[in-house]
């Protein structure tokens, strides 16, 4: 748990440790959304746009965190169903169901490559300090731990910070699809 | 077509800059006859322009088994055409002045 | 052009130039006459040179001299090419190649991990030149009168003159400079002995500008000036200006090489020559006598090596000029006939075409959808218009194999001096035009192919011999065009593939059920199945870490198919078919449910109703029996099927099945987007596209549909 005793000692989480030890800057802005009842973010310098939810064809033999496919300006983009993904069922269309478009770079470090988060409602972006992020719980929350970049306080709660490099890995969701593949 | 000769004069400078119209004058008298003369000696001055126009009649000639003869030919002319050696390609008689 | 971009051209170039070095090395050998093949070396060689000169890449510039100066000589005549040279130069060319990749990674310097090889290279060139490991030269065929005439030549002619060859660029008149006032101030350097107005170059009348130069000259000239001197009085000309000089004295060769140089025909130069006096007729005449039984010790060559002759055919010059006519003016015709275009802007290119064909898709739709027959007819003309835009674009895509093919020479030149067998190769159908991406794709397969056949294939030359066969071995390349596909075989004339020992192997490794009735094309397929391999002992080439199945995966992944047939004793036959282009597709739309799909045209055979008794899986077919895939069920799509189903007939190859399908939709050309890695395990989808309507739809993979439809029962053999 937090080691924040002491207002100048501050721990980080792993993902935010490495990033501090790389040199590189931990975002301060995060778009917050909608998942059921819960509030989750991800960092700005990921996401390329967000679009309403609309027409999208279904792949067939696919694990049901991928929900399918939409056509973004001409290019084929996949949709993945974050709740799903979090182990639960898919999500309900509502009338404020969003796709969030985020480029993340593919498993061989390489490639950059495009995808789509279904998400239940789209929030505020909101600034959250680094001296704001406490690492993730090792127990307690409903999602993978690996899943958690960090749990960002806003507004006086807790909002879970989505490591998304691993939330839309593909090689991951490759494998699903060979194990359900299998099934057949 | 009976052995109808033609002459033109060429006059002044026989050069690039006349070049264009030169070629259009002789090679449109060629067309009009079977021999065509032309007189050289009016010509001041004779580049590389002008004397290409003349091997070009006198090549446009004997493939439309015409005939062009070049006379009196000027010293300006023949200056140029010792310098490069085309007497034996016109095959003209060229008279040399005193 | 900044220099990067000047140094790109200079390595795409020198790759270029060096697989025609690699080519016309190993033509040579094929040929009788090489003189054509030694110019093409020598020109590839110097070109490098001069160019790689022009970046100061020292490194290269210093090995290519090396190169250029034992092929200068070769050219001349002072030594002949031999095998063991031939070997050695493609090594240069190698190394070259390495070099060139060097340069390519950002290296500008001579990398010392290589040098000490590019040094040993050298040595052994210098060890040719200077004649230790050429043979004699012993007595050339008369046919053959290039060495024989020009012979290492230690002594010079007889001319006192300079000989000053000029050709004036065309625009040289509009630059405003006169050649008959370069040649006044060259007559004040020296006397001009002779000299030949060349009006060769004047086109017929109509053709012929006034303002341009189409005049050359041929000039002796007597002058104590050095040869500096002499070109300095071109020096203003002398960029749109072929100027060449001769020293006095200067060998046969300088002559020939002249001639060679220059564009007019060899006999008429000889003509030229004479008459301006570099050359007396005598010496022309005298040189007719000399004929190639002579040896070293023959007389010096004079200057008048040169024949010309009414009649008389002169091997020497017609030779050369002949070789010399036949590269200008291939040059030219290649020249003028293609020009270099960045593939990446030719992607972008289609990119666009493809945008285009769904925005005229989408403005059908709404031609159709509102129903005036003005947008129709006008958007019926735009498809007309945007398909022939596509064909067209697709065309710039096109790329001959023939390219690919001819790389295999110098592979099964060099794979059958290891082996220790002789082998041949035959390319057909060089001129066969396939997508570009797959071209680029489908040589490491053929590579394998061709390895394979060359180890596995080809029997040993005695066993060849004993079984009434010739002692070489051949293996053929053959690429054809076939309904909407290229297909090209890789077959040799071994001892093909053994029934028993494939079944054997099969039934050894759990592939195949042993008690289960193959047909012979289906046990000769079985070497592509994974962990399959016969060979008793694997050799370097084939046996180990690639295999034929990785061979089938990336021909399937190029959307291809590969077969495989054989006779026992006489040889194999490898096929692989290809489509002609992955960007578009012709294709076929279908819907299960809210799911639309695309099936390539090419493998619809017919569409007909949906009719069978409940519970089975298959229809009549005009008495044939066709096996059903249920697509709602295949790809467990939810929902009820609608009242009347349709069955799409698709055939592939020797097999037939019915897809069952809510709703025809009709034709429609799509471009074909490809689906994101993540979709890999999805083996029955191949890709995507997008409708006029903006939506999505998949791209079957009916090779792979039938695959999974086979391995649960029997799949309809063609009739």
């Amino acid at each position: 748990m937090s080691a924040a005793n002491d207002a100048n000692v501050v721990t980080y989480g792993s993902s935010a440790i490495v990033a501090l030890q790389s040199g590189a800057a931990l975002p301060s802005q995060f778009l917050t959304f909608m998942l059921g009842e819960e509030q989750y973010a991800v960092g700005i310098l990921h996401i390329k746009e967000i679009i309403e939810y609309g027409s999208l064809a279904t792949v067939p033999m696919m694990p049901d965190c991928v929900r399918g496919v939409i056509n973004l300006r001409g290019a084929v983009v996949p949709v993945m169903d974050l709740s799903a993904r979090f182990g639960r069922a898919q999500s309900t269309i509502g009338k404020r169901s969003c796709i969030v478009i985020v480029e993340t770079e593919a498993g061989d470090g390489e490639s950059k490559q495009v995808l789509g988060m279904l998400v239940d409602a789209v929030n505020a972006v909101v600034e959250i300090a680094a001296a704001d992020i406490e690492p993730a719980p090792s127990f307690g929350t409903r999602i993978r731990p690996d899943f958690i970049a960090g749990m960002g306080k806003h507004n006086g709660r807790f909002v879970i910070l989505l490591e998304i490099g691993r939330v839309l890995s593909s090689e991951e969701i490759v494998e699903m699809a060979r194990g359900s593949a299998a099934v057949a | 077509m009976a052995d109808d000769v033609s002459r033109i004069a060429l006059d002044g400078e026989i050069t690039i800059y006349r070049a264009a119209d030169l070629k259009t004058t002789v090679l449109d008298a060629l067309r009009k006859t079977r021999v065509l003369e032309i007189d050289l000696s009016g010509v001041t001055e004779l580049d590389t322009a002008g004397l290409q126009v003349l091997m070009l009649a006198k090549q446009t000639a004997a493939a439309d088994q015409r005939e062009l003869r070049l006379l009196q030919h000027s010293p300006a002319v023949v200056e140029i055409f010792e310098m490069l050696d085309l007497v034996a390609f016109f095959g003209d008689a060229v008279l040399i002045h005193a | 052009m900044n220099l990067d971009e000047a140094l790109q051209t200079f390595i795409a170039e020198s790759r270029e130039l060096l697989e025609e070095m690699e080519n016309a090395l190993l033509n040579v050998d094929l040929a009788g006459d090489q003189s054509e093949a030694i110019n093409a070396i020598f020109r590839a060689a110097h070109t490098i040179k001069g160019s790689s000169g022009l970046f100061s890449l020292d490194h290269i510039v210093a090995f290519t001299h090396v190169v250029e100066s034992l092929l200068d000589k070769v050219r001349d005549g002072s030594i002949t090419l031999n095998d063991e040279m031939v070997v050695l130069l493609l090594s240069c060319c190698d190394y070259l190649s390495g070099m060139v990749d060097g340069l390519a990674a950002g290296q500008l310097e001579q990398d010392p991990d290589t040098a000490p090889e590019g040094e040993m290279l050298q040595q052994q060139l210098r060890r040719h030149m200077d004649g230790d490991a050429a043979p004699a030269a012993a007595a050339i065929p008369a046919l053959h009168a290039e060495p024989s005439v020009e012979r290492i030549d230690t002594e010079r002619g007889d001319s006192d003159y300079w000989h000053i060859s000029l050709r004036f660029g065309r625009v040289v008149l509009q630059n405003g400079m006169d050649p008959i006032a370069f040649l006044r101030y060259l007559a004040k350097l020296g006397r001009i002995v002779g000299i030949a107005t060349v009006p060769d170059a004047i086109p017929p009348a109509e053709e012929m500008d006034a303002e341009l130069c189409y005049l050359g000259f041929e000039i002796a000239f007597d002058s104590t000036a050095d040869r500096e001197a002499i070109a300095g009085v071109f020096e203003f000309v002398q960029e749109d200006c072929e100027i060449r000089i001769i020293p006095p004295h200067s060998k046969v060769s300088e002559y020939v090489n002249l001639i060679r140089a220059l564009p007019e025909q060899a006999a008429r130069l000889g003509e030229i020559l004479v008459r301006c006096g570099s050359v007396t007729q005598q010496e022309l005449d005298g040189a007719l006598h000399q004929q190639s039984h002579k040896e070293e010790d023959a007389p010096a060559q004079q200057l008048g090596s040169i024949l010309v002759g009414a009649g008389n055919v002169p091997p020497v010059v017609v030779e050369a000029a002949l070789a010399k006519q036949k590269q200008v003016s291939e040059q030219k015709a290649q020249e003028s006939r293609s020009i270099r275009v960045d593939s990446d802007k030719l992607d972008k290119l289609i990119d666009l075409v493809g945008e285009l064909i769904i925005a005229g898709a989408r403005a059908n739709m709404i031609g159709q959808h509102i129903q005036n027959t003005e947008l129709l007819e006008c958007t019926s003309t735009l498809t007309g218009l945007v398909e022939d835009v596509r064909d067209a674009a697709l065309e710039l895509r096109m790329v001959k194999i023939g390219a690919t093919f001819n790389r295999f020479q110098r592979v099964v030149h060099d794979v059958a001096r290891e082996l220790g067998k002789d082998i041949g190769l035959i390319v057909d159908g060089e001129d066969s035009e396939l997508d570009k991406t797959v071209v680029e794709k489908i040589g490491d397969p053929l590579m394998h192919l061709v390895r394979n056949a060359m180890d596995h294939g080809i029997e040993p030359a005695e066993v060849r011999v004993a079984a009434g066969k010739s002692a070489k071995g051949m293996i053929k390349l053959n690429a054809f065009h076939e309904s909407g596909s290229i297909v090209i075989e890789v077959s040799d004339d071994g001892g093909g593939l053994r029934k028993e020992k494939i079944l054997a192997k099969a039934v050894e490794r759990g592939l195949v059920d042993p008690e289960r009735k193959l047909t012979d094309s289906e046990i000769y397929n079985l070497i592509f199945e994974a962990g399959f391999s016969t060979a008793e002992k694997i050799t370097n080439l084939s046996g180990r870490g690639v295999g034929m199945d990785v061979v089938k995966r990336n021909i399937q992944a190029l959307r291809g198919s590969v077969d495989v047939s054989s006779r026992e004793g006489q040889g194999t036959t490898v096929t692989v078919r290809l489509p002609l282009t992955l960007a578009i597709i012709d294709g076929f739309l279908v819907q299960v449910g809210s799911s639309v799909f695309v099936v390539p045209l090419d493998m619809i055979e017919e569409c007909i109703e949906y009719a069978t008794e409940p519970g089975q899986d298959y229809t009549n077919l005009r008495g044939q029996v066709l096996p059903l895939v249920r697509l709602r069920e295949q790809f467990r799509i939810g929902g009820t099927a609608t009242r009347r189903e349709s069955i799409v007939v698709l055939k592939f190859g020797n097999h037939r099945a019915g897809m069952v399908v809510d709703t025809l939709l009709g034709e429609f050309q799509t471009v074909i987007k490809p689906l994101s890695p993540m979709f890999s395990e999805v083996k029955c989808i191949s890709g995507s596209t997008i409708l006029g309507s903006g939506e999505v739809a998949l791209i079957l993979d009916v090779a792979a549909l039938m695959h999974t439809v086979g391995g649960k029962g029997a799949v309809a053999q063609a009739a």
